[in-house]
């Protein structure tokens, strides 16, 4: 079933009524009638009102009389050189959590981390983010942090924490050091220190998803136990058995890099890579890719065993599915005609299909092109198999002293409650940084720093090495981890800083002591610390396959017969729960479901043949249903998801937890121990079943319908009409004139081989729209000619062919600009502050259709239909083409965001920054006592150049003006013209493809002059003449309509 | 301000004047002046400390033995006389050696009379007392007369505009009277009190009591939170006036914040103690200021070194070196050998003052950041740029701040309102020659040549725009 426009949901499909009511609303649940009888209810008069005023008068007038407070400024007693108080400073750095990696900047402004940057001499990332990296920052300001050493419960010193444990761990049997991937080779010879000393250490690394099988297979076939460097940047056709790769899997900012490489168009000669997605729930990963094969996820092995069979040769499996199978046999047709540069690539936690994975990539001659071994990944090391021999072991009592570092079994172990229960006689020392279910039930607590405040290394690639320095001493009584296992090891290294000690002791010895290029090692360590990345050897190359295809097919998943199934998945925002206390990443929307602040139930949507939608068990929205996987039954939201397989659900892991902070608890519902353990991995899916509903989520916190404005309307007959045309029938008496208002330009999708048609029509509507405007009485082009002739004209250009969706620009503003987090509910009621927003349309094929995410931000309108409404003059144009927004002027009457065509005007309807003195105003956001930053450790991440807004006040993208000012203060200081670098966006650094190019439209030298010239270009809305200046480009995909057969 | 040519006269002659009172007899008024340009860097102010110099109090009467034009070239060219081999001063130069006293030929010889005037009268406290006001903010004695007097004309103007009305609504009844007598009937004359409870006077009073009220209240609602003339008293008493006016240090060698951030910034101690670690006694308080310095950087003047480990230090210890400080001073300074009661005095007060300004709730310790009270303060909404205006407009710091070079105790000189900086922006020319940036306003740079500008005003290239200062 085809669709031949885009479309946002299925509310907007089959014409919702509740929704195209709601569209019809600027403010959702702020009915006039609701403000009057309000306003009713008051009872006051105008004599009131004149009370109030006399009152106001006095109140004022005595106030006048009080002094002012008195203001200190504290200078340093002596000032450390590399600081300027309202200079920020940049410290290089590494982002680290478990295997997730980011080469990253720290801006620090008069000592305190604000913001993270990308690290664009990172061969890696190239300058990139994610989401997860931008609101690491955050995390160093949680007030659940812990804050002291914890003995039983009890807060204790060092001494006495370090005495404890070390005779605990000299008394020990047996001692087991439990750990996410590690990184950093410097943290492993402080391991290898703690094991000497005690030498009945072990250590059982785990992942907090599972990548085990990868590892497995690649030592069975390669003899090489890491994940292999896959090149996205080579492969013409990528084939993806549910990897998330874009979003969550194993090194998301690299590849989406090297991916974005290979799609974007040079309109003279069209060409992209082809990404085939198998899956059954649609990843952001699927999304993003041109055909999407549905299996259902235990289906997943036997599609992988068919396609080796294909290439490879051997017995197919049986499988059931005739669709994906006739899908399968065409893109085994292609993978051998990309010989060498397409890439296939699994997140099964099954050996054998990760060895069949490896069989097809040796069979298509990628292993070294696309597959390489060389600079081979270090950033999954997971073995999960020594975490389930843990527990045999803690119940057989070979152990005895637990150490857990940074990680929570208990929650994100599938088998984590067996674990725990396990354990319960053993003493569990856990270094952690703020409480989790882990954390609940150990001995002690060694608290750990934050990686900002932290000295260290990590090698997320063999032989690349980023470096992890700190940008803020610490700010609790924390200690290293490292510091930790050095000092129960008995080692001291010596020094005011022992870790840094040990740290540079080990790169003199190692990589200094293989250079040349530095005599002194002082000149190496600064080079090291000031570039933040080393690049060493990247070891080997190409080892050759050893293994069969035959056996590994006939030991894939056997497809269950199960009515309905359930996969179980990471969100690009929270991950496994490691990030759920993370308030940016809880407000950050799923780039898919738009949904935040919880798990939904991802159901699939049917079609019934005639313009009607049948969900499972006819479930919209929102609806709460009982879900009973195995044992456990639990209550959870729905949405309603298209490109869900049919006879499939999914639901995210990593929430519902209840022994974290104050945003993690009580948010969404735990799955974690719902997955199913097959020769000892854990299995991501289960067989489920799904009740009918049983209610309606209270505050349905999914984003994607809001700011949606409808063009259609209901006139007194019920008869639906649309407002445009209607509104110029009324003026002109022509209904149906400019059907172009009718048709909105708002994207613009193709295929790659109608490309040139696409170009022709777009194009053609452009200059309708262009001569539209063109019949004005007011002399516009002679004004803004005028205007804009010199100086800067700001503007923006969006690639959309490289938007993966992944939400980076989003946090990334969140943080540059002091855009507040408003919680659960206020998201349900539209009251989500994002300045930034992405966009997601569906458009192709209804059942398994493509995807376009379209990042929307104020577009700065030369000609803005917000400037003209406003009462009071707060909104206004400069001379640089910015659509300026003077908080102090804004007296709330939001007749602004009414009359933006684009939605990306926000009002502070309650006081989220908690900027004011009244408690009434500021709003919890999951029920705690202090309103969330309303204390001074989460503000100290505000950024001192950006006003705090209050209440009753509109705020919108600012095309980050602080940094346009700054940019142009280093040009005029340095007497030079501005260049491209002197100002970029937060969202632009922050995006891992380049997607977001900003610039001066009068340098017609610069990089955004470039872009402009593409013929890819639209502007969204260009019909209704409000000039914006951003452009975005036609998304264009290389789908193989075959495919769908 | 309005100008009163006459008063520029009296100014002018003012001006004409004053440097005939200088020439003309030596007076200690003048010798102070003098005495703070030429001799205050190395000698005391009470003539009875000793500074880098010698304690100048009683140095006539120590050259009492020479002839008086030994002393007056010894005060011009010291090294002169010590080549020549005047016995005292040899004497003096043993004592001082390598110290030199810089030349001064420039003096004359009333000059030097005035400055031993001012010693004297200095060293026995017979000056005349310090004229209690100290330089006037907002202007020199010019401004102040001019608002006096342009006060006084509305005055003046007001009741004689006042006396017209009465006069004026005298003829009025009077020739009401005439012309009803003429008519036959006769007008009573009110009283006073019917005058004054008539509807057109109360009318008349409430009309203009809500004018000004209003007028009152929306003053005062413009003013509320500025505080133009703001002067706290401060930790330490700085001078402004010693540092950048008689010693002529570079605003921006303290505030070295202004040319390259946002913030002028206060200078850390450190910076403080690169002078203060030569001048340890001040010249207007001696020991009692500078030792505060010494407290909060953590140094120890009597051994002219850091305290190791300060955070260690017990405080007493810490007490017990600034004590000793202060009594070692003074008694140089009096040349005893033994604290008097005087001295246990001063020491006790000192350290307390010491402790009061550098000590509060929060910090317990003297040594740390000194908190100084903010005098600018511009509001949270409100984004302002040193290095805008200093490096790149090159706006001089008094355009803004007044002459804190003359200041003793600084005061906020601008209102600091937004009709203030707007006005500014509006007047001043943008630096166009020789910055390359501003090379992309192409068409003023067009409009510069052929004579159509004469100049760019910051409003030009959007000075006045909202997201220049708030965001």
């Amino acid at each position: 079933m085809k669709n031949n426009n885009i479309w946002i949901g299925e509310k907007d499909l089959t014409k919702d009524e509740k929704f195209m009511e709601e569209t019809q609303n600027e403010f959702n649940g702020l009915t006039i009638e609701k403000a009057q009888k309000a306003a009713e209810s008051v009872q006051s008069n105008r004599r009131d009102f004149l009370k109030y005023l006399g009152f106001g008068l006095g109140a004022a007038t005595v106030a006048a009389g009080c002094d002012i407070p008195v203001k200190r400024a504290l200078p340093y007693v002596v000032k450390p050189d590399s600081i300027v108080p309202g200079v920020a400073t940049y410290y290089a750095s590494s982002f680290v959590e478990g295997g997730d990696f980011c080469s990253i900047l720290v801006k620090t402004r008069e000592g305190r981390p604000i913001k993270i940057e990308g690290n664009s001499s990172c061969s890696m990332t190239h300058g990139g983010t994610s989401a997860r990296a931008q609101a690491s920052v955050l995390s160093l300001y949680d007030t659940n942090r812990f804050k002291n050493p914890v003995l039983e419960g009890d807060a204790v010193d060092w001494n006495t924490i370090d005495g404890v444990v070390k005779s605990k761990l000299a008394a020990a049997k047996g001692i087991r050091f439990v750990t996410h991937t590690m990184l950093s080779p410097t943290d492993k010879k402080a391991l290898a220190n703690l094991k000497a000393k005690y030498p009945n250490t072990k250590v059982v690394t785990y992942d907090p998803v599972s990548s085990a099988s990868i590892l497995e297979a690649n030592e069975m076939n390669f003899g090489d136990r890491v994940i292999p460097n896959y090149r996205f940047d080579k492969a013409d056709l990528i084939v993806s058995f549910g990897a998330d790769f874009l979003g969550t899997w194993i090194s998301p900012i690299e590849y989406a890099h090297q991916y974005a490489k290979k799609r974007k168009i040079n309109p003279k000669n069209p060409k992209m890579s082809r990404h085939i997605q198998v899956e059954s729930h649609m990843s952001m990963t699927g999304s993003n890719a041109d055909n999407r094969i549905l299996v259902k996820p235990s289906e997943q092995g036997a599609a992988i065993a068919y396609l080796a069979s294909k290439i490879v040769g051997g017995n197919g499996p049986s499988f059931g599915n005739a669709k994906a199978k006739t899908a399968l046999d065409k893109v085994a047709n292609q993978l051998s005609a990309n010989r060498g540069n397409s890439l296939v690539i699994s997140n099964s936690n099954n050996v054998s299909e990760q060895i069949l994975v490896n069989a097809l990539n040796n069979a298509l001659g990628n292993i070294g092109s696309t597959v390489d071994f060389a600079g081979a990944s270090m950033q999954r090391q997971g073995n999960e198999r020594e975490l389930s021999s843990l527990i045999d072991e803690l119940k057989g009592g070979l152990v005895d002293v637990v150490i857990y570092n940074n990680c929570n079994p208990y929650f994100e172990y599938a088998k984590g409650g067996m674990l725990k229960d396990a354990a319960a006689g053993a003493f569990k020392i856990a270094m952690a940084f703020g409480p989790s279910e882990t954390t609940a039930s150990v001995n002690a607590i060694t608290p750990i720093h934050h990686s900002l405040e932290s000295w260290g290394d990590a090698e997320p690639k063999r032989g690349y090495i980023g470096m992890v320095q700190p940008a803020i001493s610490p700010l609790f009584n924390t200690r290293q981890m490292g510091l930790s296992l050095l000092t129960w090891a008995g080692v001291n290294p010596g020094g005011d800083q022992p870790y840094l000690t040990f740290l540079k002791d080990s790169w003199k010895s190692g990589a200094f002591a293989n250079q040349t290029s530095f005599v002194g090692f002082s000149g190496f360590w600064q080079k090291l610390l000031s570039d933040g990345v080393y690049n060493g050897s990247a070891g080997v190359s190409a080892p050759s396959f050893n293994g069969s295809a035959a056996t590994a097919i006939s030991r894939v998943t056997k497809p269950s017969n199960d009515e309905l199934e359930i996969s179980f998945y990471e969100k690009v925002s929270i991950g496994n729960g490691i990030y759920s206390n993370n308030p940016w990443l809880q407000e950050m929307p799923d780039p898919v479901d738009r949904t935040s602040w919880g798990n939904y139930l991802a159901v699939p949507v049917g079609f019934d043949g005639v313009q009607r939608f049948v969900g499972l068990n006819n479930l919209k929205d929102g609806d709460l249903v009982e879900l009973t996987v195995g044992e456990k039954t639990v209550t959870v939201p729905v949405i309603q998801q298209f490109g869900q397989m049919p006879g499939t659900v999914a639901l995210a892991l990593g929430y519902g937890r209840d022994l974290s902070g104050m945003c993690a608890n009580g948010i969404g519902v735990n799955i974690n121990d719902c997955s199913i353990t097959e020769n000892g991995l854990t299995q991501y899916r289960n067989a489920a079943s799904v009740s009918n509903k049983v209610g309606t989520e209270k505050y349905f916190s999914c984003v994607q319908y809001h700011n949606t404005f409808g063009v259609t309307a209901k006139n007194e007959n019920g008869e639906t009409f649309n407002a445009d045309e209607e509104a110029l029938g009324m003026a002109y008496g022509a209904s149906g004139y400019q059907g172009a208002l009718v048709d909105r330009s708002v994207v613009y999708t193709t295929n790659i081989n109608d490309l040139g048609k696409t170009i022709d029509r777009v194009h053609h509507k452009r200059e309708e729209a262009q001569h539209l405007n063109d019949q004005t009485l007011y002399p516009f082009d002679e004004y803004t000619e005028d205007l804009y002739s010199q100086g800067h004209h700001w503007g923006m250009h969006v690639d959309v062919q490289s938007c993966t969706g992944c939400n980076a620009c989003t946090v990334a503003c969140m943080a540059e600009n002091n855009v507040p987090v408003v919680g659960k509910k206020e998201v349900s009621r539209h009251h989500e502050m994002t300045w930034l927003r992405i966009d997601r349309y569906f458009y192709g094929d209804l059942e398994n259709p493509n995807t376009v995410y379209q990042p929307m931000m104020c577009q700065h309108c030369d000609n803005a239909p917000c400037e003209n409404v406003c009462p009071v003059n707060a909104t206004n144009h400069s001379s640089e083409g910015l659509n300026q927004m003077a908080y102090n002027r804004c007296v709330g009457t939001r007749y602004c965001a009414n009359n933006c065509p684009y939605k990306v005007r926000r009002f502070n309807w309650m006081d989220y920054n908690t900027a004011d003195i009244f408690p009434a105003n500021q709003v919890p956001l999951n029920g705690e006592d202090v309103a969330y930053g309303a204390d001074n450790l989460t503000r100290m991440v505000l950024n001192p150049d950006v006003t705090v807004r209050s209440r009753g006040v509109i705020e919108k993208c600012s095309f980050c003006v602080q940094r346009i000012q700054e940019g142009k203060l280093a040009a005029k200081t340095e007497g030079r013209r501005l260049i491209d670098t002197d100002v970029r966006t937060a969202c632009q650094t922050a995006c891992p493809t380049g997607a977001i190019t900003f610039g001066d439209r009068n340098n017609k030298k610069g990089d955004l002059a470039k872009k402009l010239a593409s013929p890819l270009n639209f502007i969204a809305l260009e019909e209704v003449n409000v000039k914006s200046s951003v452009n975005y480009t036609i998304k264009v995909n290389n789908r193989d309509k075959s495919l769908d057969a | 301000m309005i100008h009163h040519p006459y008063f520029k006269n009296i100014s002018f002659l003012l001006a004409f004047l004053f440097p005939l009172l200088l020439i003309g007899e030596p007076s200690s008024d003048a010798g102070k002046a003098l005495f703070k340009n030429n001799c205050a860097q190395c000698h005391a102010k009470n003539m009875k400390a000793r500074l880098t110099g010698p304690a100048l109090g009683g140095t006539e009467e120590r050259w009492a033995d020479y002839p008086q034009q030994d002393l007056y070239d010894w005060i011009r060219n010291s090294q002169a006389l010590i080549s020549a081999g005047h016995p005292r001063a040899t004497e003096l130069w043993n004592e001082y050696k390598p110290t030199i006293m810089n030349a001064m030929p420039d003096l004359t010889d009333e000059d030097i009379a005035s400055i031993l005037l001012y010693v004297n009268c200095m060293y026995d406290g017979s000056c005349a007392p310090q004229s209690a006001a100290v330089t006037a903010v907002g202007g020199g004695g010019d401004g102040n007369a001019n608002k006096g007097l342009g006060t006084w004309i509305y005055y003046l103007l007001a009741a004689l505009l006042g006396a017209l009305a009465l006069f004026l609504a005298r003829i009025i009844t009077n020739l009401n009277k005439i012309a009803a007598a003429k008519e036959g009937t006769f007008i009573e004359a009110k009283t006073l009190t019917q005058i004054l409870t008539s509807k057109g006077v109360i009318t008349f009073l409430i009309f203009a009591g809500v004018i000004l009220g209003g007028y009152t209240t929306v003053n005062n609602a413009i003013d509320f939170g500025r505080q133009q003339g703001y002067a706290p008293t401060q930790p330490i008493e700085f001078s402004h006036e010693i540092h950048a006016g008689i010693h002529k240090i570079d605003c921006q060698y303290c505030h070295d914040g202004a040319r390259r951030s946002k913030h002028s910034v206060i200078p850390p101690t450190s910076t403080c103690m690169n002078c203060h670690r030569a001048i340890t006694v001040g010249s207007n308080h001696g020991t009692a200021e500078i030792t505060k310095i010494f407290a909060s950087a953590g140094f120890d003047p009597n051994t002219n070194k850091y305290i190791d480990n300060i955070d260690e230090v017990h405080p007493d210890t810490i007490k017990a070196i600034y004590e000793k400080w202060i009594g070692d001073t003074y008694l140089s300074e009096n040349g005893l050998d033994e604290l008097d009661k005087e001295g246990m005095n001063v020491v006790d007060q000192q350290w307390e003052d010491i402790v009061s300004s550098l000590t509060n709730e929060q910090k317990k310790t003297v040594h740390g950041p000194i908190e100084w009270v903010r005098i600018h303060n511009l509001p949270d909404h409100v984004y302002f740029n040193h290095a805008q205006h200093v490096t790149v407009g090159k706006v001089e710091c008094q355009t803004c701040h007044g002459p804190v070079e003359e200041m003793e105790v600084v005061a906020q000189h601008a209102p600091l309102s937004m009709g203030w900086c707007i006005n500014c922006h509006r007047e001043t020319e943008v630096q166009f020659a020789g910055n390359e940036y501003y090379q992309s306003y192409a068409k003023y740079h067009e409009e510069l040549s052929n004579g159509e500008k004469d100049k760019i005003t910051v409003e030009n290239i959007g000075g006045l725009e909202c997201q220049k200062c708030h965001y």
